[in-house]
């Protein structure tokens, strides 16, 4: 791999290398743009990985110090875990478990769908269902998503003949192993799966999709890619001509170094990403590079989320095979008489027992606890994940009091539920039960939300500047050379799971830099 | 520099550390070397932090004198109802959160609760039972 000079400022810098940064990367360096990523994680390998909940966990996991506010639960019991994310090379893509929906047309324009919500701060995004879906079929197609493109779908585990017998009983229509990023057949230098589950410890076998294992390697081979692993990014530096020029970063060493750049691609996950551009603060930007509108860090959405788990009187097993690999679709769709507006989905979700106890009622312990933990072999479980509403208050702010590491503010990330996404909830914690009471579940148990994986919104995409952060392409309204490539540009989250889009955004965005970059524009 | 192997809890308290693990988080098929995980784990966590483990001491007086019996040796009720008096308090949270990981990370554990792990090294569950659930009937592939 190339090592770049650090004052080679013809370089495209891209911080973090997830499903955001890893795929901008990739198809940077496919165009011929030297790039250099910086990771703060190290570069751990599928055999490296751990199928053990806590050790992977703590091999995976962002573990930097952060704090929580609000009444969200998780800021009670988890109190500095907001979010559940990774710290690796290839980023979250490393951990998530591969469920592939798509925005529906609705979902991007929210707001002019259901005029103003109390207490929300919805905004429709500027661009259509028809702007994405060249690029959500060009994703589709490089993430080997099954039901696209001619892949086949994976076959029924034990968990969802469970969840999928209960739906069609309970009379839902659209029931499916889902459009997965897991091979069902070899595909791209990659297996098929072997169904060892494990989904969110990382993919030892590399039948998931993630930057690691399938976008990566392949920039690489351009030889226009620099990857820094161990490589933490603390201040994008700029100059008085309103450019940045370069990034500023602590080695693996814990040495402080710069590299500069033609252009800088932030793709940090929804807190780092609002964090860094906080950091960033100067005094032509004093409330942080690229936040004249105030909206760095506002606006932050996290999903409805909650899992169902339900007991029955024979084996389930859902440990079995792919944890995801199942999708119930019916309640993802507008129909504000249930008394929200958005949409929900009911997916697949299985837990070890490390993690099954650790989340199925935290803090909760008693005979009672362990009567749920003894039926564990009996137990069948879904996740749900629906669209909650932006609110400008639910916010990644600099907690100026914790430092972190490097001496650093932490972020603080604050949540509360709009009512909105309270009635959603009750609703889909029915929904779910009524699958599974549907094939006679023994017991059923509604689990509070875990910490965050879809982490969204904090660097909004907006046509207005003084409504957002960055425009159509991810670049930001006040800095022409500085983009978001990641799920902060989220305008409002829709009820899909996010990293398809992120995957379609970078690829956009990546084709929008190059030919600003042969315009002579970038 | 050596490296020494934690120092174990004096044997007092780490068998009523490892009776409130049980009372906590209790399942007859496990045997105490499972629960002993509990002490063990809290040895490391106090061994270099004083204050830690005078709360621990304290905490272990605190439920023996709860009763005529040491706290490890009286009935499962009798434990549960001391649990309940001290849930919430430092020493209990350090006691419960340890207990929560360390007994449900136990190969015994999961092998009582019918939890097999890992299989990638076995060729996954493909072949080894990931559809066989047959008390349901399977569903048509929807293209």
């Amino acid at each position: 791999m190339p090592r770049f000079d650090f004052d080679q400022d013809g370089v495209v810098v891209v911080v973090g290398s997830g499903a955001g940064g890893g795929t901008l990367a990739t198809d940077l360096c496919r165009a011929g743009v030297r790039t250099v990523v910086l990771e703060a994680g190290g570069h751990h390998q599928p055999g490296e990985f751990i199928d053990d909940e806590w050790p992977s966990f703590n091999q995976l996991a962002w573990l930097d110090e952060r704090t929580t506010s609000g009444s969200w639960r998780v800021a009670q019991d988890f109190p500095g875990l907001p979010a559940w994310t990774c710290k690796t090379v290839g980023g979250t893509t490393v951990h998530w478990a591969g469920c592939c929906p798509r925005f529906k047309d609705w979902e991007l324009r929210i707001r002019s769908v259901h005029g103003p919500i109390d207490g929300a701060s919805l905004l429709d995004w500027p661009i259509t269902l028809a702007d994405l879906e060249p690029y959500y079929d060009k994703a589709e197609d490089r993430m080997g998503v099954t039901r696209t493109n001619g892949v086949p779908p994976l076959p029924a585990n034990n968990n969802f003949k469970v969840m999928g017998n209960g739906a069609t009983r309970a009379g839902y229509q659209d029931v499916s192993t889902g459009r997965m990023a897991i091979n069902s057949v070899a595909r791209d230098g990659r297996p098929a799966t072997i169904q060892d589950g494990f989904n969110f410890q990382g993919d030892r076998q590399r039948a998931h999709w993630s930057t690691l294992t399938a976008e990566l390697p392949k920039a690489e081979a351009t030889g226009n890619l620099d990857l820094r692993p161990q490589s933490h990014a603390f201040r994008i530096a700029h100059n008085g001509g309103g450019k940045v020029t370069g990034v500023h970063y602590f080695d693996a060493d814990g040495n402080e170094r710069v590299q500069k750049a033609r252009a800088v691609c932030v793709a940090c996950n929804a807190i780092e990403t609002a964090r860094l551009l906080l950091l960033s603060e100067s005094p032509q930007h004093p409330d942080g590079l690229a936040n004249s509108s105030g909206e760095v860090g506002r606006n932050y959405m996290r999903h409805l989320t909650g899992s169902v788990y339900a007991e029955f009187e024979q084996p389930v097993r859902m440990y079995r095979g792919e944890t995801m690999a199942g999708i119930v679709t019916d309640e993802a769709r507008n129909d504000p008489d249930r008394g929200f507006v958005g949409g929900y989905y009911m997916q697949l979700l299985a837990l070890g027992v490390p993690f099954l106890a650790a989340f199925l009622d935290p803090g909760a312990w008693g005979p009672e606890f362990a009567a749920k933990m003894d039926a564990y072999e009996r137990t069948a479980g879904m996740w749900l994940v629906g669209e909650d509403m932006p609110q400008a208050s639910n916010r990644v702010t600099l907690n100026r009091d914790v430092t972190d590491q490097y001496g650093l503010p932490v972020p603080n990330v604050h949540f509360d539920d709009h009512e909105n996404d309270v009635a959603m909830r009750e609703h889909a914690y029915a929904a779910g039960e009524s699958v599974y009471e549907a094939v006679d579940a023994v017991n059923t148990h509604r689990v509070t939300p875990y910490p965050s994986t879809h982490n969204l919104g904090t660097c909004r995409m907006s046509a207005d500047p003084a409504e957002g952060v960055v425009d159509v392409f991810g670049r930001a309204h006040d800095v022409p050379n500085l983009f978001v490539s990641d799920g902060s540009v989220f305008t409002t989250g829709a009820a899909a799971n996010p990293t398809l889009t992120i995957v379609a955004l970078a690829t956009r965005q990546a084709e929008h830099i190059v030919d600003e970059m042969k315009a002579g524009a970038l | 520099m050596s490296t020494q192997a934690p120092a174990a809890l004096e044997p007092h308290l780490a068998t009523t550390v490892a009776a409130l693990a049980r009372t906590l988080y209790p399942h007859d098929a496990l045997g105490d070397q499972v629960y002993a995980r509990v002490p063990a784990k809290i040895a490391e966590a106090v061994r270099e932090d004083p204050a830690q483990a005078r709360m621990v001491s304290e905490g272990v007086a605190d439920l023996d004198g709860r009763g005529e019996k040491p706290f490890a040796e009286r009935s499962a009720d009798e434990r549960l109802a001391d649990a309940k008096a001290i849930a919430g308090s430092d020493f209990f949270e350090l006691v419960r959160s340890t207990a929560v990981v360390e007994v449900y990370s136990d190969t015994a554990t999961w092998r009582a609760l019918g939890y097999e792990g890992p299989s990638f090294a076995k060729g996954g569950y493909l072949r080894r039972g990931f559809d066989d659930l047959d008390w349901l009937t399977d569903l048509p592939q929807e293209a």
